[in-house]
């Protein structure tokens, strides 16, 4: 009678083994082997040259910080505008159910497709963006041809696009809280401010945390926005780590090393996801 | 505030509808100032639906395609998950915790990272360019939030249910299809909203693994029609195909939203 309920799990457990384990197991084994079209993509070891190539690889490393850079900004706007549009949601008002179905749209419309929507409204000179420039008399800017405002046009687009997510986590986080201890406390005499400080953002932590986890590792394997917003330019200054390797493997039949990037990829998410979860300890342990 | 947030999450689409209904000369006008394009704006037309729709292949293809993936994955990880949840309800101490970790795990990792792996042995299986066979690494995918959704809404079901059910003599097969699974109808209508969204989103995946024009899914073909070109994109037609492929999922998102966001909201407190 014990051994049912494990039976009942394996047909799942089987298929997520084969299509998350097979795929790193595969890599760990092919980050140990050339295999390229000089190879005619049959593995071959090559004692460790992928890693060294990958420990030299100046674009890697650029591609690396371009990756952080635009993950630690998104995320941090999206918990900014996130928990601004919770709080707004909670209050009780007419028409809450569509205005939440409203707020849920960007992020349930495919990336590729809005992706190309910003390459118009961003377009030089004829989007509205540069339409609304030059009626104000200014002159048309090349957004995505300048590197500096490349990047934050992909930040933009993702902000856009997961900030409902966002705070429909921490909607659900606001509804745990009990009203009556915010209303104890303004009976006492304290500010929104102090409410949203002392007691709302600890109990909200949990939530928070398990956001911020996810939309981390998330924008960590940013690929199909950059791949259709800007495809890694201008010169490469918006490539991310995934779309490196997409590159590497798909367009330089570079198997073995892309394998290669994917891991150093992976390995970067766990330490970041471990950073975060011990940041996440500290807090807590900090609450009164 | 609130117009404020409408704004925000409107506009960029409202935009696209507006551009979708423009001829390409409005779009660019060739004479140079503001006051000729705002002459031509005027100009509106279906042209750019009238393009798609009879392009080769016709767009609502890729909508049918989509659509195909997203139910075949959509059913068989319900078909999955369903046991899974239910043993893992069962299922206490130890194991059940170290499952549920992984399972959590698997939900936060970024997909992307898998797609070199799985196009060997899509290419090795003969699975590349098959709708069908899409659905078993989605379905992967899908696995982990689905199975963590209706985890806890077994566990939050009366114990005592089942044990009644259990001294009638129903057994396991009956249980779960006449008491138990009527009562998780709504965890099941969140958790097959959540999948029908991710499959339909999907990107890297199908990119690698379609290549025959006939078969692309939405998100790919979307991607194909960025790409064709980088200096002159039909941003009209384009538009358009925004639109159309818009369309679907704002009913989805209209008539679900309380499903879908009960089923986002219970996944985070599970979590």
């Amino acid at each position: 009678m014990s051994l049912a309920p494990w039976l009942l799990m394996l047909p799942a457990l089987l298929l997520l083994a084969a299509v998350y384990a097979g795929p790193l197991l595969r890599y760990a084994w092919l980050s140990g082997h050339a295999s390229s079209v000089l190879t005619g993509l049959i593995p071959v070891p090559n004692d460790g040259a992928n890693w060294q190539r990958l420990a030299g690889d100046a674009r890697f490393w650029q591609d690396a910080f371009q990756t952080l850079r635009f993950a630690f900004l998104s995320v941090g706007l999206e918990l900014l505008l996130g928990l601004a549009i919770a709080l707004l949601l909670h209050r009780p008002m007419r028409g809450r159910g569509l205005l939440r179905a409203v707020t849920l749209l960007p992020w349930a419309l495919p990336t590729t497709l809005m992706a190309l929507g910003w390459r118009w409204i961003l377009n030089d000179p004829y989007g509205p963006v540069n339409g609304l420039i030059q009626g104000l008399g200014g002159q048309p800017y090349g957004f995505l041809s300048t590197p500096a405002t490349t990047w934050l046009a992909t930040v933009v687009a993702d902000v856009w696009k997961t900030t409902p997510f966002v705070a429909l986590l921490l909607l659900a986080g606001l509804q745990s809280i009990p009203g009556d201890l915010e209303e104890a406390m303004q009976l006492e005499g304290a500010s929104r401010w102090q409410i949203l400080r002392r007691l709302t953002l600890p109990l909200l932590l949990p939530y928070l945390g398990l956001a911020v986890l996810f939309r981390l590792a998330q924008a960590l394997g940013v690929f199909d926005l950059i791949q259709v917003l800007t495809g890694g330019g201008p010169g490469g200054s918006t490539e991310s780590l995934a779309f490196y390797a997409y590159l590497q493997a798909m367009r330089f039949l570079d198997f073995g090393y892309g394998a290669t990037v994917m891991l150093a990829t992976f390995g970067l998410l766990l330490l970041l996801a471990l950073a975060w979860l011990l940041t996440l300890r500290r807090l807590q342990g900090r609450q009164p | 505030m609130r117009a404020l947030l409408l704004l925000w999450s409107l506009a960029p689409l409202l935009w696209q509808l507006r551009t979708s209904l423009q001829s390409p000369a409005a779009l660019a006008p060739p004479a140079t100032g503001a006051a000729a394009g705002a002459a031509q704006a005027a100009a509106w037309t279906l042209e750019n639906y009238q393009l798609i729709l009879a392009g080769d292949p016709p767009f609502w293809r890729c909508l049918v395609n989509s659509g195909v993936v997203g139910l075949s994955t959509t059913l068989l990880t319900l078909l999955l998950a369903i046991p899974c949840a239910y043993g893992l309800h069962r299922q206490r101490g130890r194991i059940g915790s170290v499952a549920t970790l992984i399972l959590l795990a698997a939900a936060l990792f970024p997909t992307v990272l898998l797609f070199l792996g799985l196009l060997e042995t899509a290419r090795r299986l003969g699975l590349a360019n098959n709708l069908l066979a899409l659905s078993l690494p989605y379905s992967a995918m899908g696995l982990p939030l689905a199975v963590l959704l209706l985890r806890s809404a077994f566990d939050d079901l009366p114990p005592e249910l089942e044990d009644a059910a259990k001294l009638e003599g129903l057994d396991l097969w009956q249980r779960l299809r006449h008491v138990l699974l009527p009562l998780l109808a709504p965890a099941l209508i969140s958790t097959a909203l959540l999948l029908f969204l991710f499959s339909w989103n999907e990107y890297p995946i199908a990119l690698t693994w379609l290549s025959r024009s006939e078969l692309l899914t939405l998100p790919v073909a979307m991607a194909r029609i960025g790409s064709s070109s980088v200096f002159t994109i039909p941003y009209g037609a384009f538009a358009a195909a925004t639109v159309l492929g818009s369309l679907p999922l704002l009913l989805l998102v209209l008539l679900g939203q309380r499903w879908i966001v009960s089923g986002l909201t219970h996944g985070a407190i599970k979590g």
